[in-house]
């Protein structure tokens, strides 16, 4: 029983019998594929075929810290505010995009997001409310500047 | 609608004012702005003139005097 004395035996060194070295994502290793699992519950004889399926072609490990990272990134995380809430952006007028106030207009929107989609929820939204708003028009206290908008209104009809 | 009086701060007084400081062309986004709960005619005026940079247009002098400056 001479043999080489660096083969067998137990090595505590080895970096497999260092219980902190444990993967986080739950022991897929480095080799970029995921374990065979075994899936209990099967029909007989089902159990050990999934097995050398999944041996034969394992499937690429999960990219989880990647994920992560993107979905802290992500705008979403921030939730979506009220109109009335402070912008999430200071240093931007409110106004920025659109063709009023200060801040570029709407020439500084990228072109695929520039679409003029405003006259059509316009008249959706004059047409849903504008039999109102033509009541409103013959109250006797109606200032004319309010008259004159449901006449420019009615025109667009 | 002949017993109703027109209001500073109704909702059609919101919408004279978002209408004529945002433009006619902004109708759509008038009245929705008309439409939201503004707490007080000043709050609303204040979010206008935010918005536009220029002062509230709509209305008549009588009931909307001047602003005070002083403020």
């Amino acid at each position: 029983m001479a043999g080489n004395e660096n083969s067998g035996g137990l090595r505590p060194t080895a970096a497999q019998n260092n219980p902190a070295n444990i993967s986080a994502t739950g022991g897929a290793g480095q080799s970029g594929t995921q374990p065979a699992r075994y899936i209990s519950g099967m029909p007989y004889g089902q159990g050990q075929e999934l097995m050398q399926q999944q041996q034969a072609a394992p499937m690429s490990a999960p990219k989880t810290s990647n994920v992560q990272s993107a979905k802290m990134a992500s705008p979403e995380t921030l939730g979506l505010g009220t109109l009335l809430d402070p912008t999430n952006n200071p240093s931007e007028p409110i106004t920025a995009g659109v063709d009023f106030g200060p801040g570029p207009g709407s020439d500084a929107l990228p072109k695929n997001i520039s679409a003029n989609t405003r006259p059509d929820e316009n008249r959706m939204i004059v047409q849903k409310y504008l039999p109102t708003l033509m009541q409103a028009a013959n109250l006797p206290d109606t200032p004319d500047s309010y008259k004159r908008f449901v006449n420019y209104l009615l025109s667009q009809q | 609608m002949s017993d109703v009086t027109w209001l500073p701060g109704s909702i059609f007084d919101n919408i004279d004012k978002f209408a004529n400081s945002l433009g006619y062309q902004n109708a759509g986004i008038a009245i929705q702005l008309a439409l939201q709960p503004w707490e007080s005619p000043s709050e609303r005026d204040a979010f206008i003139r935010a918005v536009t940079g220029d002062d509230v247009q709509g209305g008549t002098e009588k009931m909307y005097p001047i602003r005070d400056l002083r403020r």
